[in-house]
């Protein structure tokens, strides 16, 4: 009897230090801790420092972004049932367009960095779809649970949503641009983007 | 006899939530129904002009998921992807529910816009000033200390909501965070319980038990000065003052704003900047702050 319970105990101690590792060490959350690294690097650069370098800053951090982000997986996700109905000219603007909005948001929150800690807690992935799990602890101690979605193309793991607190950013933005677009119409919602953007 | 019928009414008025789909079948025989790609499905009127949709796609009846949710009339309607059925990048690969709209429906939009604005006054014209000179005179580690403090007091509202969710370690948890916090803690300025035990806050409270209940959030609700709320969470906001110590105490109505306004100020010394960045990112930022309150409150309910 006591022999069964010590294999019991032996396997479930086995399951508990097997299973985590290959989840933990899973290639998508890999591709994010490289990239949050990188840019942790620029912003913590003493090199990089003061507002003199703030274009310099800002170019390094868009370029370590951009090569992790699906544009075109994100524009196609936000637009949703909108997507179908555009032309292939149109859609490409949007990408443009709505990749710059996103670059600035996230530019703007980055630039904002101190010193906040990034746990990895491991991540699921469905075939060619993965979602990692962070935790980013403030200075203030507050805990902020943080998403990746990606999506495996060819051979590259890319980001499509990020979702902070169970905010999804591609929810959002569809919501907000569905409720344009329904009242009044794409072209309309096209103008107004636009002018978000030139006046940033 | 009578005691049979006065239960069975109770079960339909207790019930009548979770049966949505079933009874919306039954309402979808006079109503709109279309066809699909690779599937039907039915618009059903409801009281406010919004539609209930139901779609079946013949595929998924295999795996016996219908698909049903919320939609304004126009967006289904004006559906014309049928033609395009070809188009490469089909959405077929996207996990279903990710990608049509989970909104929370917002009938009295035009209000709440108006005390949008009003709020978004307040905030820049006096909440945030206040704020700014506060935070100038004090230093960071003493505005923790004030959000302890006041977390720790309102242990009570996350202990019983832990317990009416069935979350019986949550509810130890948080017995156990007070009295550590409480007396190690210096009346809860700090969190010894966080930082040395690894006892983690339990964030619940009667909105969210009402959602884990099966209740949903009725509709948007943006209330000046409080906030984005709904239904759901305004009935779980007074529910909880039941609990909330500052309630036991009798307070006239100065003292109550004083305290309410400095926690309020406090709350916002640590957090300026983030409803700027979140109206600067937002082309529509009613429309951005009232679906983040949806979604987040949804996961706060799955969690």
């Amino acid at each position: 009897m006591n022999k069964l319970y010590l294999w019991v105990g032996v396997f479930f101690f086995t399951c508990v230090v097997c299973i985590p590792i290959p989840a933990m060490a899973g290639e998508p959350t890999e591709m994010i801790r490289k990239a949050t690294d990188r840019i942790i690097a620029i912003l913590t650069d003493p090199s990089l420092e003061g507002p003199e370098k703030a274009a310099e800053r800002k170019r390094l951090v868009r370029e370590a972004v951009s090569d992790q982000f699906n544009r075109r997986e994100m524009a196609r996700r936000t637009l949703a049932r909108h997507w179908q109905k555009r032309t292939e000219e149109e859609r490409k603007e949007f990408i443009d367009l709505y990749g710059k909005l996103l670059e600035q948001t996230y530019l703007d929150r980055v630039e904002g960095y101190s010193g906040e800690k990034v746990f990895y807690e491991g991540a699921e992935v469905d075939g060619k779809y993965a979602v990692v799990k962070a935790k980013i602890l403030t200075a203030q101690a507050t805990e902020i649970a943080v998403e990746y979605r990606l999506k495996k193309t060819s051979d590259d793991w890319l980001v499509y949503d990020v979702s902070i607190e169970g905010v999804s950013l591609v929810n959002n933005y569809r919501n907000q641009f569905n409720s344009i677009i329904v009242r009044s119409s794409y072209k309309d919602f096209i103008k107004k983007l636009k002018a978000k953007v030139e006046k940033q | 006899m009578r005691n049979f019928f006065w239960i069975f009414s109770f079960s339909i008025f207790v019930f009548y939530p979770f049966q949505t789909p079933s009874f919306a079948a039954e309402r979808a025989v006079s109503s709109i129904s279309f066809q699909e790609r690779a599937g039907y499905g039915f618009l059903i009127p409801d009281l406010d002009g919004s539609y209930l949709v139901a779609v079946v796609n013949s595929n998924g009846i295999d795996e016996g998921i219908p698909a049903t949710g919320r939609a304004r009339p126009l967006s289904l309607c004006q559906k014309d992807s049928y033609e395009q059925a070809e188009d490469e990048e089909d959405f077929d690969d996207i996990p279903m529910g990710e990608m049509e709209g989970d909104f929370i429906r917002d009938p009295f939009e035009s209000i709440n816009r108006v005390f949008f604005y009003f709020n978004d006054k307040l905030y820049f014209w006096i909440l945030k000033p206040v704020a700014t000179g506060y935070k100038k005179v004090t230093p960071d580690q003493f505005r923790v200390c004030v959000r302890n403090f006041f977390s720790n007091l309102t242990m009570p509202i996350r202990a019983v909501n832990c317990l009416l969710q069935g979350k019986f370690v949550g509810v130890g948890s948080e017995l156990l965070r007070f009295l550590v916090n409480s007396t190690a803690g210096m009346l809860g300025l700090m969190d010894p319980a966080q930082t040395a035990l690894k006892l983690e806050k339990q964030d619940e409270d009667f909105g969210q038990t009402l959602g884990v209940y099966g209740l949903g959030p009725g509709f948007f609700i943006n209330w000046p000065f409080l906030g984005p709320s709904s239904v759901r969470g305004t009935a779980g906001l007074v529910g909880d003052m039941f609990v909330d110590p500052k309630g036991w105490i009798r307070l006239d109505s100065g003292e109550w704003i004083i305290i309410n306004g400095f926690e309020r100020v406090n709350t916002t010394s640590l957090s300026i900047g983030e409803y700027e960045a979140l109206k600067k990112a937002a082309l529509d930022p009613y429309v951005a702050i009232r679906d983040a309150y949806y979604q987040y409150r949804q996961n706060r309910i799955k969690n």
